[in-house]
């Protein structure tokens, strides 16, 4: 039986969307795999190393002990955000004879391969056998690790019961909040006695009996919800949310485009892919962390502080805006016949996008710790933002021709849409120009000067919207039936 | 109203669509009968420019439909589930047509509420974005937002499709209304001849892309489709 739904499986795996791809995307994500893969083995086998050297005088494994809290709290946030629930198929199997009990059997044992258990595996993997060369008892370590894969398994069945109701889901972020806020305010640090827990699961390996039982519980807890619910209208269905109606008239004041802003609005908090997007870009809020504590970029490549910028106020503008026809996808028939005209369409996008960069630019306010200058370098390059890489994202938005389902989470690794050459070719721009403009006045004249033009290169493409949006309708309107035939076709 | 000259639609040198000439004037109940890959759709779609003729032209209250989007203002349509935005309840969604064909919310009341009989009060104040409506459902719900903001031109794909007996008596009702006292062009697309013949004063039978029967419905209308579809012509 096993070996039918493991060939079911296989034909699902090579008959996806993303498998029919050019050569040339499976070789980047062949590497993208070994490159993360790669990072997170360095991570595991450098930690140990890393951790002596910056805190010679505590042993590596009880500082790892102490912080893995977060581990797990990240990785539980994470996985509710990014992991897709392993809904094999289930209705065609609900009639034929199969024991219900192997088919959820075998839908929870496959999540046990999910791409998220193999993080922790990667990293903690390395971290152990560096361990063991380091001469840490041998039955400990071993034990230690595999009390962690539970941890990690219990997590990934945990996750499964967060998705699907939401009481669990406010319990356990309001006690992540609390958490973090008891530490901030410095009332009670809760990574001392949780790391005492850990180091205790260490020197008393026999505990390890403790994450195994609570895998083997939440393993077990999901198996009778889902027993429970194995109907067309149980666990499988798709949960049908309750409208959550907001009032958006008050964007009326934004005139013609007001109608799509507030589509818009309605869209990006009601499905799942879109709000996956927010919070990337809400991440790339601290991009600039990378480069701002480092004195090598700031003394010795400031060039590379405007490309930094970038992406501190550009995190919405260009994780949104690249898939700007496609986020309609499902309905562009409709927008194609209504009474719309493409150039409202666009500006309504272009707006939210510049309000989404002025938002991200109120918010990177506190990098003033960093200093004035890099600050400025932060407004100069939201002022690009709002006034060149907005068209420019949405001129690349033309070319790419890409359906979305909107109301599913995108797979980690197989998040492809919109991805060919040609939107690799339109990324360039928006990468290189801010560092070309910010580059060439201050390598002859100063820093300040390559602010002023990194900011009025800006402020041109502001004085010039009204051009650029009647070159990007016109490049939309060529490729119109083309657009209408590509996001007709079924994924 | 709408006058189609010389058009074709080729797919790889595959003709799926060839009308040589067809005139629907204003205030018609235009109906468009014809077997599985006959040229429906093909016709609406182009009709919307929603895909591009081969070769030809249709005009549209003297728009070339596909050089300007004049046509769009006073042309309304419901082809498939395309047409919904899945993530609205059915209000707002009625709403945002509304705000697109220039009506306040109060005219888009005042329309809707002439439907609620129509909606079986499975539609409106249901707390469901569309998507998770049933597709009968759906179909109502994309059938009344074609009404809305006082088009001159209604085109339908397969509104009977999916209805339920109530509900396709009213739509007929509807249909019928819209073109004799309101001076609708209506313009559907049916497997179901009872339907169309009950609803429509003209029907155009479509085989493989072209015209091979233009009628004006009488009497005698539903037993020449029903000879013509089952094979025994009777002349």
């Amino acid at each position: 039986m096993i070996k039918r739904f493991l060939s079911l499986e296989w034909k699902q795996f090579r008959r996806a969307s993303y498998f029919q791809k050019g050569i040339a995307i499976k070789i980047l994500l062949f590497f993208g795999v070994i490159y993360f893969g790669g990072a997170a083995l360095m991570l595991g086998a450098g930690m140990f190393f890393i951790l002596k050297k910056t805190f010679p005088e505590i042993d590596p494994l009880v500082m790892v002990n102490n912080y893995l809290v977060y581990w797990i709290l990240f990785e539980l946030m994470l996985r509710y955000f990014m992991q897709q629930l392993p809904v094999m198929n289930i209705k065609p199997l609900m009639i034929i004879p199969i024991k219900r009990n192997s088919v959820i059997h075998y839908l929870l044992g496959k999540t046990a391969f999910s791409f998220f258990n193999f993080i922790s595996v990667l990293i903690f993997l390395p971290f152990s056998i560096v361990l063991l060369f380091q001469g840490y008892p041998v039955v400990n370590v071993i034990l230690w690790f595999f009390a962690l894969m539970c941890i990690t398994m219990s997590i990934n069945f945990l996750n499964f019961l967060i998705n699907k109701s939401n009481t669990v889901f406010y319990g356990i972020a309001s006690m992540v909040i609390a958490i973090v806020a008891l530490r901030y305010f410095n009332i009670f640090d809760v990574t001392e006695p949780v790391g005492k827990i850990f180091n205790g699961l260490f020197n008393q390996p026999y505990l390890a009996i403790i994450p195994l039982l609570t895998m083997i519980g939440f393993y077990k807890a999901n198996f009778d919800f889902i027993r429970k619910g194995f109907y067309l209208d149980g666990a499988v269905s798709k949960k049908i949310k309750e409208v959550n109606a907001t009032d958006l008239s008050w964007m009326d004041r934004f005139g013609s485009v007001a109608p799509f802003l507030k589509n818009d609005i309605k869209m990006i908090t009601r499905n799942a892919r879109p709000k996956q997007v927010v919070l990337m870009s809400f991440f790339f809020l601290f991009y600039g962390l990378f480069f701002f504590t480092q004195k090598v970029y700031i003394e010795e490549m400031p060039y590379l502080l405007g490309f930094a910028s970038i992406f501190i106020t550009g995190g919405f503008l260009l994780s949104f805006g690249q898939l700007v026809p496609s986020w309609d996808s499902e309905y562009y028939k409709l927008l194609m016949s209504q009474n719309i005209p493409y150039r409202q369409y666009l500006e309504s996008k272009w707006y939210l996008m510049v309000f989404a960069v002025i938002v991200a630019f109120i918010l990177s306010t506190p990098y003033l710790y960093f200093g004035m200058d890099i600050y400025l370098i932060i407004a100069a390059g939201a002022l690009f933002n709002i006034g060149l890489n907005t068209f420019i994202t949405l001129f690349g938005g033309a070319l790419n021709r890409v359906p979305i389902e909107l109301d599913t989470k995108a797979k980690a690794f197989s998040n492809t849409n919109g991805f060919n050459p040609t939107q690799l070719l339109i990324a360039l721009p928006k990468m290189l120009l801010p560092i070309i403009i910010f580059f060439i006045p201050y390598h002859f004249i100063s820093f300040n000067a390559g602010i002023i033009a990194l900011a009025l290169s800006g402020v041109i493409g502001i004085v010039f919207k009204n051009f650029f949006l009647n070159k990007i309708e016109q490049v939309y309107q060529k490729g119109k039936y083309k657009t209408i035939a590509a996001f007709s076709e079924k994924k | 109203m709408i006058i189609t000259s010389n058009l074709s639609k080729k797919y790889n040198g595959v003709s799926v669509l060839h009308i040589e000439n067809l005139e629907i004037p204003k205030g018609q109940s235009f109906g468009l009968v014809g077997n599985n890959g006959a040229g429906k759709t093909t016709y609406f779609s182009l009709l919307l420019d929603l895909i591009q003729p081969t070769t030809g032209y249709i005009e549209n209250n003297g728009v070339m439909v596909h050089e300007s989007e004049d046509w769009k203002p006073f042309t309304s349509s419901f082809i498939d589930e395309s047409f919904l935005i899945g993530y609205l309840t059915a209000e707002e969604y009625f709403y945002f047509i509304g705000e697109l064909r220039g009506q306040n919310k109060a005219d888009v009341d005042a329309l809707v509420s002439q439907f609620e009989d129509f909606f079986h009060g499975e539609i409106l104040g249901q707390k469901k974005y569309l998507r998770d409506l049933s597709k009968g459902n759906q179909k109502k719900a994309g059938i009344v937002a074609a009404l809305i903001g006082n088009p001159e031109v209604i085109i339908l794909d397969e509104p009977f499709a999916n209805l339920d007996p109530t509900t396709q008596i009213r739509l007929k009702g509807i249909i019928k209304d819209l073109a004799e006292k309101q001076g609708v062009t209506v313009l559907v697309s049916s497997h179901d001849l009872l339907h169309v013949t009950d609803v429509c004063e003209r029907i155009v039978v479509l085989e493989k892309g072209e015209v091979v029967k233009d009628l004006a419905t009488t009497e005698a209308t539903l037993k020449e489709l029903e000879a013509h579809f089952s094979g025994s012509e009777v002349v």
